[in-house]
Formats: structure tokens, C-alpha cells, sequence
């Protein structure tokens, strides 16, 4: 009896042992169409861009790639003018992402406070389509809009009785142009991130705090805040990685001019790329600009899991 | 609480909502106004859109929208389009929805360091990866193909697909999969009789949104496209960058038909519009 019981125990583990390796085997499968497109798409090309980047290769001079080591890192960090571009990025993400998330706040607010108002669906998808739109589509809407002779924005101008100008030339004007189109187009981004956030606030405690007649402030630094703060947090830094990324913006309406007023580092690169055909010298640019998106990932998920923990 | 106050409540109450409508709806058509006066270019009779003063009452005409189609490739290009945003999201969300099974109910070793990589292609300027892009598709003779465009949108499709479809799985309980196992159904059967029709909503979500991003992508397609294999984006691109005066007409046309279908989606998916923009990361009501 206890010789049955005993391989029958046995038996069972077998089996459960088995099972484990069958769903281990099954949960490998799951992946294997999503791990060779990533092999393929992801992994091959970031290996090449790194080997490619310690080689110097022009892709219109006659000479092929010749092994140069870390001289593209060292002519980058040396390279001036990207430094410049880098900074300006940085300036360009902090002056267009504070805008944004203020207006989106206040707006953002101004909705949330009215979820019963007629219409809200309707004047919710005008104010949302800007962030949709493709910033090739946004840049030439606003250099038609902007235009130094027929632009409607001028028209308007010229009849408060402010001279005609050319925003997208004007050295002085360029940046801050860029930085108001940026602004339009996503500030209803933040205007979400806020509807979301101030969502995210469990309703009971809402009516608590209302009920117990705590100040607004109050409401906000013990209530509302403590929920609402992750929401914003990542809604702030997905746009700085895509402020980061800006290219299609500049590259249509300003290409980066004038002089180099709104050359940000993303359009660098790509004039690196396709204009010079440096590639060595474009693919150490790129594993910078790979390092950053890493960095920025690891920041953009720690928050992710601050909130989870938080919620758990 | 005396009868005054409460006469006077409802209209005091009343009045700021008012007030907050008016600044809600005077927002939406502010932010709405460039989309407005591009559409309303579009109308204009051909040759008034550069007009001194700019005129804003006018009979709308369709001549422009109707003649961008027999100018060049227009259709073709709108064609394209339409094919990489379905053909590459499909097949993106069929082997995302595998993975995505596999990550939430098994967790395989590397889970989260997957779905981190997974994230960061997404977040990496593509000027960055259009390099080795460019040379591997030349030295495959992908360039300027239906097939190599079709990889490469899908491969852009499935970071995001897997994220927020891991993020609705993992909000369906594993009795539903043990129940299922306990009764002798099949993993498959589990994945798409009992998980899937839970899911559906992460579905659409991550349909829509793969869809107006593949629908909007430039740069891929401008340089590893060609002539034939170009799409909206950039049809909008060249139209005011071949040289000699810009058609703005033409412009307006392409970038009217190219905007309704995004403002009309945005209408109809406005619920899916916070998981989508933000990867699948954040979920909530709006």
C-alpha cells in the first residue's frame, strides 16, 4: 500500500514537472514571432550603429570604412556646434514643456471642473486634434498661417497696427515661434495628463475632503496632489523625450535656420546623416542620442512603478 | 438657512458653470482655429487662397480637393498609407497579443528588462535609427518595397501593442485561466475564447492608436521609401519642398483630407485617446 502511495506520489510530481516544462516551452513560443522581429528591427540595427560608429565611413567619398576607435566620440564631444544643439534642445524642452503644462493644467482643470458641459465631446476632439496631427502637416499649416506676405497671422497683425514680420526668419522670432506652435500642439497632451490625473483621484476621498470643508488648498496639497502627481510626472516626461526628439517640426518650418537659431540636436543628426553622409561620425551621435532615450525610459518606469506601489 | 440663501443658491452655483462652459468651448476652437483656416484654404476657389486681405466668407468649393487626386500620385500615396496602417497593426497585434499573453500569465525570465527595451525603441529619436535602417534595407533590396515597409511598420507597431495589452491582461484575473485549465481547455482556447473578448478594449485602443501613428510616420518612409511606395506625410512633405512656388491650394487639399479622418477617429475613440497617447502606460477615464 504505502509502495502504491508512494509511486503514485511520484507519479504526480513527474506529471507536475512535466507540466511546468510544457508551459514553459509554450510560454517561449508566445514570444518567438516578437523576439525575431526584435532581433531583426532592433537588436541588429542598434549593433551596427554602434560598430559603424567607431569606424570613419562617408558614404560619398571613394575610400570605404576604416577602423578609427573612439576618434567620432572625441570629435563629437569636441564638435561645438553640437554642444549648441544639445543645449538648445534642452532650453527648447524646458521653456515649451513649462508652458504646456501650465496651460494644460489650467485647462485641463477648467474641463474636468465642467464633465456635464453641452457638447464637451465635440469641443474635446477640436482641442485634441492638434497633438495628433503630424508635425510635417503642423509645420506647413503654420508656415501658410505665418506667411511674411499673405499669412493670415499677419493680416491680423498689420490691422492692430503692428508691422509685418517673418516669424520663421527672424533670428529673434524663430525660437519662440517654434516654441508657441509646440505649445499649441501639445498643450491639450497635458490638458489629458490632467484630466487623467485628477481622475486618478479616488472619488470618496474627493467628497470627504468636501465634506469636512477643507479649503481648496488644502483639498489639494492632502487630497488631490498625492494622487494626481504620478499622472502629470509621466505625462511631463513623455513630452520631454518627444521635445527631445523634435525633428520634422524644424526641418519644415525653419530648417534649423536662421543661421542655426533653431537647430535642435535631433536635426542635427539627420543633416549629419543625409545631407554630409557622415555615418561614423552620425552613428556616435546616435548612440548618444540611444543612451539618453535608455536613461530617460528607466526614469519615465520608475514613476510608473512609484505609482503601482503606491496604488498596491 | 434662510429663504434668501436658498433662492439665491441654484443661480450663484449656475452662473460660473456657465462661465466655465464659455472658456471650455472658446479653448476648443481657439486651439482648433489653424486646423479651421487650413480646411477653409482647401475650399477657397483656386487662385483666391493667397488673397490680400485674407477672406474669410466665401462660397466653398471641392475643385482643389477633387483636383489634388489628378495630380500626380496622390491617390497612390493615400492608398499606401492606408495599406501599412492596417496590413503592418494587424499583423503587429496578432504576435503582440501572443507575447503579451506569455509575459502576464507566465513571466518569463526577462520580463521586465523585455518591456523595458520594448519602451525604449519607442523613445529613441528615429533620426538616431534611420542610419542602419537605411543601409540594411539597401544591402537587403528592401528599398522602395511594399514588403520592407510592411516589416518595418510592424516592428513599429509592436512595442506599444504588447505594452497595452500586457497592461489589460494583467487586469484579468488567472482564475479565468485555471478555470478554463480545470475544465480541459486548451491554452489557445483560453488565449482566444476567454482572455481575448476581455481584452477588447486594449484591442481597439491599440488598433486606433498604431494606426494614426503609422498614418503620421515621415521619416522611415522618406527614406526608405521611394517613389512608389511613398505615403500621405510624405506627399505633404514634397508638395512644398519640389522648388518654384508652393501650390498651397494643393497643400491645404492633401492636409484636409489627411486631418479629417484623425479629428473624426479622435470623435468617435475619444475614451482610448490617454491609453493610446500614452503607450499603454496609463489608463483612466477623461
Amino acid at each position: 500500500m504505502k509502495e502504491k502511495l508512494a509511486s503514485f506520489e511520484s507519479k504526480i510530481a513527474g506529471k507536475k514537472v512535466n507540466l511546468k516544462q510544457q508551459e514553459k516551452r509554450f510560454s517561449l513560443l508566445l514570444l518567438v514571432p516578437v523576439l525575431i522581429f526584435f532581433a531583426l528591427m532592433n537588436i541588429l540595427p542598434t549593433i551596427w550603429m554602434l560598430g559603424l560608429s567607431f569606424y570613419d565611413y562617408t558614404l560619398t567619398s571613394s575610400k570605404g570604412a576604416t577602423f578609427v576607435g573612439g576618434e567620432n566620440f572625441k570629435a563629437f564631444l569636441a564638435n561645438q556646434q553640437l554642444a549648441q544643439s544639445v543645449t538648445r534642445t534642452f532650453v527648447f524642452l524646458l521653456l515649451a514643456i513649462t508652458a504646456q503644462t501650465a496651460l494644460g493644467i489650467l485647462i485641463g482643470v477648467l474641463f474636468w471642473r465642467n464633465d456635464k458641459m453641452p457638447g464637451r465631446r465635440l469641443a474635446l476632439t477640436l482641442f485634441f486634434t492638434p497633438m495628433v496631427v503630424t508635425p510635417i502637416a503642423t509645420a506647413l499649416f503654420w508656415k501658410l498661417i505665418l506667411d511674411p506676405t499673405f499669412g493670415v497671422a499677419n493680416y491680423f497683425l498689420e490691422s492692430l497696427g503692428i508691422a509685418k514680420t517673418d516669424f520663421l526668419t527672424n533670428s529673434t522670432l524663430a525660437f519662440p515661434t517654434l516654441i508657441v506652435v509646440d505649445t499649441w500642439m501639445w498643450t491639450p497632451f497635458m490638458a489629458l495628463m490632467t484630466l487623467a490625473a485628477l481622475g486618478s483621484v479616488p472619488k470618496a476621498e474627493l467628497e470627504a475632503a468636501s465634506i469636512d470643508r477643507l479649503s481648496i488648498r488644502q483639498q489639494i496639497t492632502t487630497v488631490i496632489w498625492p494622487h494626481a502627481k504620478f499622472i502629470l510626472m509621466l505625462g511631463i516626461l513623455l513630452r520631454s523625450i518627444d521635445a527631445f526628439k523634435t525633428m520634422d517640426l524644424t526641418y519644415i518650418m525653419t530648417n534649423g535656420g536662421p543661421g542655426d537659431r533653431t537647430e535642435l540636436i535631433a536635426l542635427s543628426l539627420y543633416r549629419f546623416a543625409f545631407k554630409s553622409f557622415k555615418l561614423g561620425y552620425s552613428s556616435a551621435v546616435s548612440v548618444f542620442l540611444l543612451f539618453v532615450a535608455i536613461a530617460l525610459t528607466a526614469i519615465y518606469l520608475f514613476v510608473l512603478n512609484a505609482r503601482k506601489k503606491m496604488e498596491a | 438657512m434662510s429663504p434668501a440663501t436658498l433662492v439665491m443658491k441654484p443661480s450663484r452655483k449656475k452662473a460660473p458653470i456657465r462661465l466655465i462652459t464659455l472658456g471650455c468651448w472658446s479653448v476648443s476652437i481657439l486651439f482648433f482655429l489653424p486646423i479651421a483656416w487650413i480646411i477653409a484654404s482647401a475650399l477657397k476657389p483656386k487662385g483666391s487662397v493667397l488673397d490680400l486681405p485674407p477672406k474669410f466668407i466665401f462660397i466653398p468649393t471641392f475643385e482643389n480637393i477633387i483636383g489634388a487626386f489628378k495630380f500626380s500620385n496622390t491617390l497612390q500615396y493615400f492608398i499606401n498609407s492606408a495599406i501599412y496602417s492596417f496590413v503592418s497593426v494587424f499583423l503587429a497585434i496578432f504576435v503582440a497579443f501572443l507575447a503579451a499573453y506569455s509575459f502576464s500569465r507566465f513571466k518569463p525570465a526577462g520580463t521586465d528588462f523585455l518591456m523595458f527595451l520594448l519602451l525604449s525603441t519607442r523613445f529613441v529619436p528615429a533620426a538616431a535609427f534611420v542610419i542602419p535602417f537605411f543601409q540594411l534595407f539597401n544591402l537587403l533590396q528592401l528599398k522602395d518595397s511594399f514588403l520592407g515597409l510592411i516589416i518595418f511598420y510592424t516592428m513599429f507597431s509592436i512595442p506599444f501593442s504588447v505594452w497595452i495589452l500586457k497592461g489589460f491582461m494583467d487586469g484579468v484575473s488567472t482564475k479565468f485561466d485555471e478555470t478554463g485549465l480545470v475544465y480541459g481547455a486548451s491554452r489557445w482556447h483560453i488565449m482566444f475564447k476567454v482572455v481575448l473578448p476581455q481584452v477588447r478594449p486594449g484591442l481597439v485602443a491599440a488598433f486606433i492608436f498604431n494606426i494614426i501613428f503609422v498614418w503620421n510616420e515621415f521619416l522611415f518612409n522618406f527614406q526608405l521609401g521611394g517613389l512608389k511606395t511613398y505615403g500621405i506625410p510624405v506627399a505633404l512633405f514634397t508638395s512644398i519642398t519640389k522648388g518654384g512656388q508652393v501650390d498651397w491650394s494643393f497643400v491645404a487639399s492633401i492636409g484636409t483630407l489627411y486631418v479629417l479622418p484623425l479629428a473624426i477617429v479622435i470623435f468617435f475613440f475619444q475614451k482610448y485617446l490617454l491609453v493610446g497617447l500614452t503607450f499603454g502606460t496609463v489608463r483612466g477615464e477623461v
